[in-house]
């Protein structure tokens, strides 16, 4: 059943073969695909390649979870309305083995074998840039809900759009508190997983250190699957940080985290990037968990009245929470917020067509559950203020923005 | 004999007809199936390329990996440097042939697990070198390359006929070595490395040039998928599974024949495609089923079924040296 | 102090990394078969744990009885059931094989457990303790006097018991054993048991040091390669000192070259190793 329509949509293919003007082809493409969909019943199909195995899983079956509650919310909703029909919401899900190049293979498979509609983007920004040329090739709108890296979108492409910002909007707000909160913090030590995105945000907090004078002792790397980071910590405990910055994956920052303690490096201040953010980490790292801050694009405290279909924030942790048992984290929120923007496009174009949906995706200025929306000229969401938070008491209270800040960043109290 | 010379014609014009049939594939102007051709052409070179040192010499390489990832950034790089595609192919499939005789020089004189893990740990090394090595391979952020300004469907096509040119070096390079002194040598040193050396193979010589073949074309592989999916990282060139799956293809199909390993790569793909399109979350455990039920019920592959070569490994291990590849080798 | 502190460390770290190996080391010395599943059986040792812990509030330096004892049992019947039939194939076909039984067990871990790290979070944290200005972060020194206790019993078991002698006389050659009344194939699986017991037990050590997840296999399974190579084959005072040196390694590497070079340091010593002395540090002939 599968196979049939490829076989049909002949068309399409030949019209980007023949290499004719965008909007030609476009308007083509849009012929082919409308087509099919007709038939189908009024299903849109979603595209999501995930790294549902390999290293990545974790992150994989995040994303999952947060596609498939708004799929869910919106089917239960009776579809996304288009003129008089109403489209039920199909994801199509392929696990890409944490594989980049399976990923952008998983992308071109979705797009001319399943004939998906629209895309979500593999996990982070390596394997999304990747994916994000096939995207474009078939001229199919595409969102990445976990990139941050502006290289993935000064590409000059069309059809990406991502819903996080870039990584400086992490590091710097979290630097000016914590050198707000006590301006006797003189010297920084960093700690990095030599990975894409770890090392990257490490690299800015870096840069924002130093912009603020701050003296920055070290800046270390680590490899990926480092079993054991004694020398490390031995090493900087000698050089005596005021505040001391990890970047990593949950693992590595739970690890870390325990060797700290154990080696009694005990900093003023202990930010960690990316896993403070997830629960997980607080079970985990136990008290130890304690006054660690982090930053991160979405937190369960904030509060938005959305436009979408979740509505406010906490009718989106409620509904996720009604789902999963779970609160909701950024990735997982993210993931919805990919499905929530999509469907907004579509409804606000009035048409599933991907040249009007590109169209709304790039005039649209609205309000979710996830906080304002604006995409910049590149395709990366402009309009989001990512909050800082930190662990308190086994749960996270975020510190900044003003607007939604639930209490003060406490400096000192690392065991 | 006769019969022998037939059977053998009709091969190798189902061979070049089978060839023909694929090379046409861009007819169809499907682009995910010419996705597929190019991965399987791949799959095919890398089983071919382990023949070589695998099946013919018996030398459990699995160093597969460690070739195709030195190609791939080999390539990458000198063509962020100006190389010019084509030349940036080749010239790293000469790194990696390089490569491949200095480090079969320093560990062929290991036998079999030993041997293993050496080659096994020499993917990993070149893995963390390569994640280390941030000034000139990018480290973890992987390393894009610079985008060809050509069409998109003649990308595809492009790619595709250089793989699967590729694909056909590495057959002839099989059929040649199969017929060749160097093919009957390797056979020798499978069946007792000893009484080879004995009777006057030079074997240091054999096992480092069938150690070299066996890496030229994968780095020449590498470096072409590297220009084929524009970005690579280290964790994904350097997979321990790019070592083991040209095994199992290599086994599946008859390992130590020539068309052997072909055919097992093209029905690897066909099972991988299929598992991984039907099963989300448990395709890892049914290619480890496979492989359970291969070494069980398949031990001399899918050609050992056909040609009746399913005794050679006990024959092999009796140590007598008349097993119907060595005579024929003999005769050639 | 500093070097005196990264000794300690690396010889912490060595000794977890010893229990890691052991079991693998003394499959590959008796069987010749190397074990692609024992960075898994590791892992279920530590769920073993986690789960007795959270459920059952049993310490993990206690369920090691219990996921030694379920662990043997895996290894029993892998061993009876599969290896046994190819345990005569070239080296190829049993490694193939171990990666094949590896794929479809950790895809199976994968699905029941999923790849979140969970980590074994002690009602009454152990602490570190400071002599002599050098910390000892108890849980891990805890860790590692055990892992050593428990290899320290292994070697007396191969030593003293009957089952042991039986195990020893097989490496030694098989056919003769045979002989002398034997019954290899049975040994063959006791042994594999045994050796699938001691990376369970390992893995119950681990769940205080590690976060748990599937992932963490091949990590494992590095390790014992690097430890075997570097100590000598299926000699238990092999994997002892290949791990303490492989710890000690990687600690004074990561301080003096930068920590992101630890794992290449191992790796290429291994490499170089196997080149000048495939027999290990400890120089026995190894069986191949």
């Amino acid at each position: 059943m599968r196979r049939s329509p490829s076989r049909l949509s002949v068309p399409r293919l030949s019209a980007s073969r023949l290499m004719l003007p965008a909007a030609i082809a476009a308007g083509l493409a849009a012929a082919a695909l409308t087509a099919p969909a007709a038939f189908a019943q009024e299903t849109i199909k979603v595209g999501a390649p995930l790294p549902l195995t390999g290293a990545l899983s974790p992150e994989g079956l995040k994303q999952q979870r947060g596609y498939d509650l708004w799929a869910k919310a919106v089917n239960a909703d009776g579809g996304l309305k288009v003129g008089d029909t109403a489209y039920e919401v199909e994801i199509v899900y392929v696990d890409y083995e944490s594989q980049t190049p399976r990923a952008v293979q998983s992308a071109e498979r979705l797009i001319t074998e399943d004939e998906v509609n629209f895309l979500f983007s593999p996990f982070g920004s390596g394997a999304a840039k990747a994916a994000s040329s096939v995207s474009e090739r078939y001229q199919i709108p595409t969102i990445a809900a976990t990139a941050s890296s502006p290289s993935v979108y000064d590409q000059g492409y069309q059809y990406l759009f991502g819903t996080f910002t870039p990584n400086d909007t992490l590091t710097t707000p979290l630097t000016d508190l914590v050198l707000e909160a006590d301006d006797t913090i003189k010297t920084i030590a960093v700690y990095a997983r030599n990975d894409l995105f770890p090392l990257a945000i490490a690299h800015e907090a870096e840069a924002a250190a130093k912009a603020k004078g701050l003296d920055v002792l070290s800046f270390d790397e680590y490899a990926i699957g480092t079993m054991d980071h004694a020398s490390a910590l031995t090493l900087m405990r000698t050089r005596q940080p005021d505040w001391v910055f990890v970047t990593g994956y949950i693992n590595d920052l739970i690890l870390i985290r325990r060797q700290l303690a154990d080696l009694g490096v005990a900093p003023k201040v202990l930010s960690m990037i990316a896993g403070p953010a997830y629960k997980e980490f607080i079970e985990a790292a136990g008290p130890l968990a304690d006054n660690v801050s982090s930053a991160a694009w979405w937190h369960p405290a904030v509060a938005y009245d959305g436009d979408d279909i979740f509505g406010t924030t906490a009718d989106y942790v409620a509904a996720f929470e009604a789902e999963y048992g779970a609160t909701p984290d950024y990735a997982e929120a993210s993931a919805s917020a990919a499905g929530a923007i999509l469907g907004m496009a579509i409804e606000a174009a009035g048409s599933i067509d991907p040249q009007e949906v590109r169209e709304a995706l790039a005039q649209m200025d609205a309000v979710t559950f996830y906080g304002p929306v604006k995409f910049g000229e590149t395709g990366q969401i402009t309009s989001l203020e990512p909050p800082v938070f930190q662990i308190q008491d086994g749960t996270t209270k975020v510190v900044f923005p003003e607007a939604v800040k639930q209490t003060d960043l406490v400096i000192g109290g690392i065991k | 004999m006769n019969k022998g010379q037939t059977m053998h014609r009709v091969a190798v014009a189902l061979t070049l007809i089978a060839v023909a049939l694929i090379a046409a594939l861009p007819a169809l102007s499907d682009n995910y199936l010419l996705r597929l051709g190019t991965m399987g052409a791949m799959y095919a070179i890398l089983a071919l390329s382990w023949n070589i040192i695998g099946g013919f010499a018996g030398y459990p390489s699995f160093s597969t990996a460690a070739f195709f990832g030195l190609g791939a950034y080999s390539g990458a790089i000198l063509q962020g440097a100006g190389l010019p595609m084509p030349l940036a192919w080749v010239a790293a499939g000469l790194i990696a042939m390089a490569f491949a005789t200095l480090l079969g020089l320093a560990i062929l004189h290991l036998k079999g697990h030993y041997f293993a893990i050496a080659s096994l740990v020499v993917a990993e090394v070149l893995l963390e070198i390569t994640t280390s090595w941030t000034s000139l391979t990018g480290g973890g952020m992987g390393l894009n390359l610079p985008i060809i300004r050509i069409s998109i469907d003649a990308q595809a096509r492009l790619f595709f006929w250089s793989m699967l040119a590729i694909a056909v070096m590495a057959l002839g390079m099989n059929y040649w070595v199969s017929r060749h002194r160097l093919g009957f040598g390797l056979m020798c040193i499978r069946q007792n490395e000893d009484a080879a050396s004995m009777v006057g193979i030079n074997t240091t010589l054999y096992k480092v040039t069938a150690f070299a073949l066996s890496a030229v074309l994968v780095g020449a592989a590498g470096a072409l998928y590297a220009s084929w999916v524009f970005y690579i990282e280290p964790p994904d060139v350097f997979a321990t599974l790019t070592s083991v799956k040209p095994i199992v293809m290599a086994m599946l199909g008859g390992a130590g024949t020539v068309l052997g390993p072909a055919i097992g790569a093209v029905l690897f793909l066909a099972m991988e495609e299929l598992v991984w399109r039907n099963l989300l979350q448990i395709h890892a455990a049914a290619l480890g089923l496979l492989i359970v039920a291969l070494i069980f019920f398949l031990p001399g592959g899918l050609l050992g079924l056909v040609t009746g070569k399913r005794k050679r490994r006990v024959v092999a291990k009796k140590g007598e040296t008349t097993s119907n590849s060595a005579v024929k080798g003999g005769a050639a | 102090m500093l070097y005196a502190q990264i000794l300690v460390n690396g010889l912490i770290l060595g000794g977890l990394y010893a229990c890691i190996a052991v079991g693998f080391s003394l499959v590959w010395g008796v069987l010749n078969v190397i074990n692609i599943l024992h960075g898994s059986f590791v892992v279920l040792g530590s769920y073993v744990a986690y789960f007795a812990y959270v459920h059952l509030g049993i310490h993990p330096f206690l369920s090691i009885v219990l996921s030694g004892a379920l662990l043997f049992a895996l290894g029993y019947v892998i061993q009876a059931g599969l290896i046994n039939r190819v345990i005569a194939a070239p080296v190829l076909t049993t490694l193939v094989l171990t990666f094949g039984l590896e794929l479809l067990l950790n895809n199976a871990v994968l699905v029941a457990f999923s790849a979140d790290y969970r980590a074994v979070q002690l009602a009454n944290p152990m602490g570190s303790q400071i002599i002599g200005g050098i910390v000892f972060p108890m849980e891990r020194v805890m860790a590692t006097l055990l892992a050593l206790a428990l290899t320290g019993l292994l070697y007396l078991m191969l030593a003293k018991s009957k089952i042991g002698r039986s195990i020893v006389a097989v490496r030694m050659d098989p056919e003769a054993a045979a002989l002398m009344g034997v019954k290899v194939k049975r040994i063959y699986a006791v042994t594999f048991g045994v050796g699938a017991l001691m990376a369970g037990a390992a893995g119950s050590l681990l769940s205080v040091v590690f976060p748990i997840s599937p992932l963490n296999s091949t990590e494992f399974l590095g390790i014992a390669f690097v430890v075997c190579v570097l100590g000598g084959l299926g000699s238990i005072a092999g994997a002892m000192v290949g791990g303490l040196a492989l710890g000690v390694i990687e600690s004074f590497g990561a301080l003096l070259i930068g920590p992101q070079h630890g794992l290449t340091i191992a790796f290429s010593l291994l490499i170089l190793l196997l080149i000048v002395r495939p027999t290990g540090i400890m120089g026995r002939r190894g069986y191949e």
